[in-house]
């Protein structure tokens, strides 16, 4: 309201030019697409840190990191999914289902190293099936998952009559409590890795045609076609992508549950796709990232950790997770709406945008 | 009248000393970093049509948006019937007759064709919705536009032209004092925008006025009376139409002379680069079909919507099932896919960029990308580096104005975007080119540009087929004229000398002109 007034430095000026300096530094900081979310986090832990001493002991750290790398890797799945304009709703369903084969192969006798790969493969084809019934038969992806969710948790628990498998001091079981349970130096092997897992998703993403591919078919399905790409195949691989983490995961959850467990944790797929989408991965498809991912499984295991800390009933768990996806996607809409308006214009009138006049760059 | 100065004003106006239906003072609006109207004042007279125009980003749409309720100015006020008002929503305009149609489609597509025209306003008897009623005077309302459809029809169904039929009907059968046409006949054929042209008479003549915003010449000079230029948020000039030459007209627009506008080079076609044997669709909306086209050629595509053209594209780039052959330089090109296109040596532009060109949460980089993905990956892993250095490079040849590679392509003007769609095309270096309404929703400075291009494409060797709606654009920059009537082609014209008409006339009635019918 000063902008013009031409008395310097009078206190409502400074007052504006603070505010307004302020309102410059708050908008350059939400150029970070994750700031918002990495803010929230900020303050939750040193909230945590405060008020729970225990909180930033090395020891609770790491078990963050261990009971949710589950959730991680199926939502790394669950990434590559949503990016192409879909969601995986099979994939807790999958953990389980692929957590019974283990089980039972295990259980059964075969060496560790074919079991392992036998469970992968599984999730795999849990996968495939997903996406084969999504490409080729043209069925809904929500539909297809939904069914499969279904199907996928029945088979889990008709394969040995609804009972868990423990596998506590099971021949093999070894190497799966070792995976699960071993440190590298100060480091858990889970943290390991849980980052190698990242990277190469990372880098599927960001280096490769697949990567470049996935996110043209979510952004534009069709002109992802025009220009030659396989909308079919891209979408098949993604879904196939979900369950070979599926897969993996199940070998993680069976480790930390030294046994398999024919019904999957009912919060399993929601705390999955929410850390996805509070990472600012869109549901719309065509964009987003692992790295948010990471981020949001994080906030919500910071979360669930702070609330265990402090003693909130188990219960209220499922109403602050919620708050937090609402809360985390609608400021994202909102930032999002803004922002391009403000670049939009900018950009359809040059004279008036950033001094760069690009296009007479050479 | 001759403009002596870009900056005269022309102050007398059909109806000068009448009160203006709506005029519009000092109107001022601002977005985040960016002024989008400075300033700007118009004044609309009932019973006139007024032309507002403008390069992409001139403010055009916003003025209109503020006078459609839709946005609230920051500065300056509006005045309906010489009273000073605010109109705070788009329903407050329509409380008082202000109508706008888009190029944004408003249209329920599950609801049927009669519902959505009195959308909102349904003929109702005893609290019940009178459905005798509502088709019949939905079929009155299309018959008297000369549209032919099953008022019963879902909207979804229908063709996007027919759909913005639809959207037009409703705002005629509501009794507009004010009909804002906000680039209304971009998706138009020449023949639907004839029959809204001849509505928007009826309109004038009823006594309403039309607030017209196009960036095609032709209708504003068919239809309006005045013109209102602005250039960069600012008022740049009122002219009187038709008296104000179109080259003066498009000075005002860009600030610039264009010089020749399309520009023409004669190439000297080389060998034959496509042959095409009996090109047809399974749904027989491309009836078989052949031609060949040599190096350098430029072979212009005409036709109304319907008569196959589009299809035509289409099925040379993929984007649609057909059978034939298709041989580019007599190597046979397989027809199952965009793919198999490409590969053969075909690049296909579609017409509707939203829809099946854009990348819309991608960036500039990404969208150029998205065609040479192939040619930058090496066993699957794609070369970052190469990429980084062809879309820079694209970038400055193809004249994209954008604040950076990696802005997000919808923060770009549809000329810009438009540059990038094609030239990632362009770009691969492909022997054959198929435009589709390559500069549908372009301002005059980008189309220009976008001729040049096309031009310059051609002089390397390319041969280029361009499909469009827009007869003067074919009549300037193609050599050789095909015309599509009902799914084949029943004209071929040598550009050089040809009038427009000789080409109107094949594409209405089949036949050409002279011919007994």
């Amino acid at each position: 309201m000063t902008q013009n007034d031409p008395a310097p430095a009078s206190p409502s000026e400074t007052g504006a030019v603070r505010a307004r300096s302020a309102r410059d530094l708050l908008g350059r900081l939400s150029l970070g697409r994750y700031t918002g979310v990495l803010v929230a986090l900020a303050v939750v832990c040193v909230y945590l840190s405060i008020t729970q001493e225990v909180f930033l002991t090395w020891d609770n750290l790491m078990n963050i990191v261990k009971a949710n790398t589950v959730i991680f890797v199926l939502a790394v799945g669950a990434t590559f999914v949503i990016i192409a304009a879909g969601i995986d709703l099979s994939t807790a369903s999958a953990t389980a289902a692929s957590a019974m084969i283990l089980g039972l192969t295990l259980q059964a006798g075969w060496g560790i190293a074919l079991v392992l790969i036998v469970t992968i493969l599984f999730g795999v084809a849990l996968g495939l099936l997903n996406g084969f019934m999504i490409t080729k038969l043209k069925i809904s992806f929500l539909v297809v998952t939904l069914g499969t969710l279904s199907i996928y948790q029945s088979f889990a628990l008709v394969v040995n009559g609804g009972a868990t498998i423990s596998l506590f001091g099971k021949p093999g079981f070894g190497v799966i409590a070792d995976f699960v349970n071993t440190k590298v130096g100060p480091f858990p092997l889970l943290l390991v890795f849980n980052v190698l897992l990242l990277l190469a998703a990372g880098g599927v993403l960001r280096y490769t045609g697949y990567g470049r591919a996935l996110f043209a078919v979510g952004s534009n399905p069709e002109a992802a076609r025009l220009n030659g790409i396989n909308v079919g195949r891209v979408v098949l691989i993604a879904y196939t992508i979900a369950g070979l983490c599926a897969g993996i995961a199940s070998i993680v959850q069976v480790g930390r549950l030294t046994g398999a467990s024919a019904q999957s944790d009912p919060t399993l797929l929601l705390t999955v796709i929410a850390a996805v989408l509070i990472g600012g991965t869109a549901y719309t498809g065509g964009e987003g990232g692992v790295l948010g991912t990471v981020i949001g499984v994080i906030f919500l295991g910071v979360v669930q950790n702070g609330l265990t800390l402090s003693d909130v009933s188990a219960f209220w768990q499922g109403t602050v997770s919620g708050a937090i996806l609402i809360s985390a996607v609608g400021l994202g809409v909102l930032r999002e709406r803004g922002g391009s308006l403000r670049l939009r214009r900018a950009a359809r009138s040059p004279a008036a945008g950033p001094a760069t006049a690009p296009g007479s760059t050479a | 009248m001759s403009l002596t100065s870009e900056e005269e004003r022309v102050t007398e106006q059909p109806n000068a000393g009448s009160t203006p239906l709506v005029r519009a003072h000092g109107i001022t609006k601002r977005f985040p970093g960016v002024v989008a109207l400075d300033g700007v004042g118009i004044a609309i007279h009932a019973g006139t049509v007024h032309a507002l125009t403008g390069e992409n980003g001139s403010g055009k749409s916003t003025l209109a948006n503020v006078i459609g309720g839709a946005l609230q100015p920051d500065g300056g006020h509006l005045e309906v019937d010489g009273q000073r008002r605010t109109i705070a929503t788009p329903a407050e305009a329509l409380g008082l007759g202000i109508v706008t149609i888009s190029q944004e489609l408003t249209l329920a597509p599950t609801l049927s064709v009669a519902e959505n025209v009195f959308l909102g306003r349904l003929p109702r008897r005893r609290g019940r919705i009178d459905w005798n009623e509502l088709h019949e005077r939905a079929r009155e309302v299309l018959d008297g536009l000369g549209v032919h459809v099953d008022v019963r029809r879902r909207v979804g169904e229908l063709s996007v032209e027919l759909q913005q039929e639809v959207e037009i009907a409703r705002a005629v059968s509501s009794q507009a004092r004010l009909l804002i046409l906000d680039e209304a006949t971009s998706s138009l054929s020449e023949a639907a925008t004839e029959r809204l042209l001849a509505v928007v008479e009826r309109e004038r003549a009823r006594g309403a006025a039309i607030l017209m915003i196009s960036h095609r010449m032709p209708e504003l000079y068919a239809a309006a009376s005045q013109a209102t230029v602005l250039r960069d948020g600012r008022h740049v000039a009122d002219v009187p139409l038709p008296d104000t030459a179109e080259p003066a007209l498009v000075r005002l627009m860009v600030g610039r002379e264009l010089g020749d506008y399309y520009r023409k080079r004669r190439v000297e076609p080389g060998e034959t680069v496509l042959e095409v044997d009996g090109l047809t669709t399974p749904g027989g909306e491309l009836r078989p079909t052949s031609l060949t086209v040599r190096r350098g050629e430029i072979v212009g595509v005409a036709g109304l919507v319907g008569s196959g053209k589009a299809e035509f594209g289409m099925a040379l780039g993929g984007a649609i099932p057909s059978s034939g052959a298709v041989r580019v330089l007599g190597r046979e090109v397989r027809l199952d896919g965009p793919r198999s296109a490409l590969g053969g040596g075909i690049g296909f532009v579609p017409d509707d960029r939203k829809r099946a060109a854009l990348l819309p949460t991608r960036s500039v980089a990404e969208n150029f990308a998205v065609a040479w993905t192939d040619q930058l990956t090496r066993r699957g892993i794609l070369d970052a580096r190469g990429e980084r250095k062809r879309v820079a490079e694209a970038i400055d040849r193809y004249g994209v104005v954008t604040a950076s590679p990696q802005s997000r392509i919808t923060t770009l003007s549809g000329g810009n975007q438009q540059k990038v769609v094609l030239g990632r095309v362009f770009a691969r270096g492909l022997d054959v080119l198929v435009l589709s309404e390559p500069t549908r929703g372009v301002d005059v400075g980008a189309k220009s540009q976008i001729y040049q291009l096309m031009q310059d494409h051609a002089a390397e060797g390319a041969g280029i087929v361009i499909i469009s709606s827009e007869l003067p654009e074919l009549l300037g920059i193609a050599d050789r004229i095909l015309v599509f009537f009902r799914g084949a082609i029943h004209g071929e014209f040598d550009a050089a000398g040809l009038e427009e008409e000789e080409v109107a006339h094949v594409a209405v009635s089949g036949t050409p002109r002279g011919a007994a019918a």
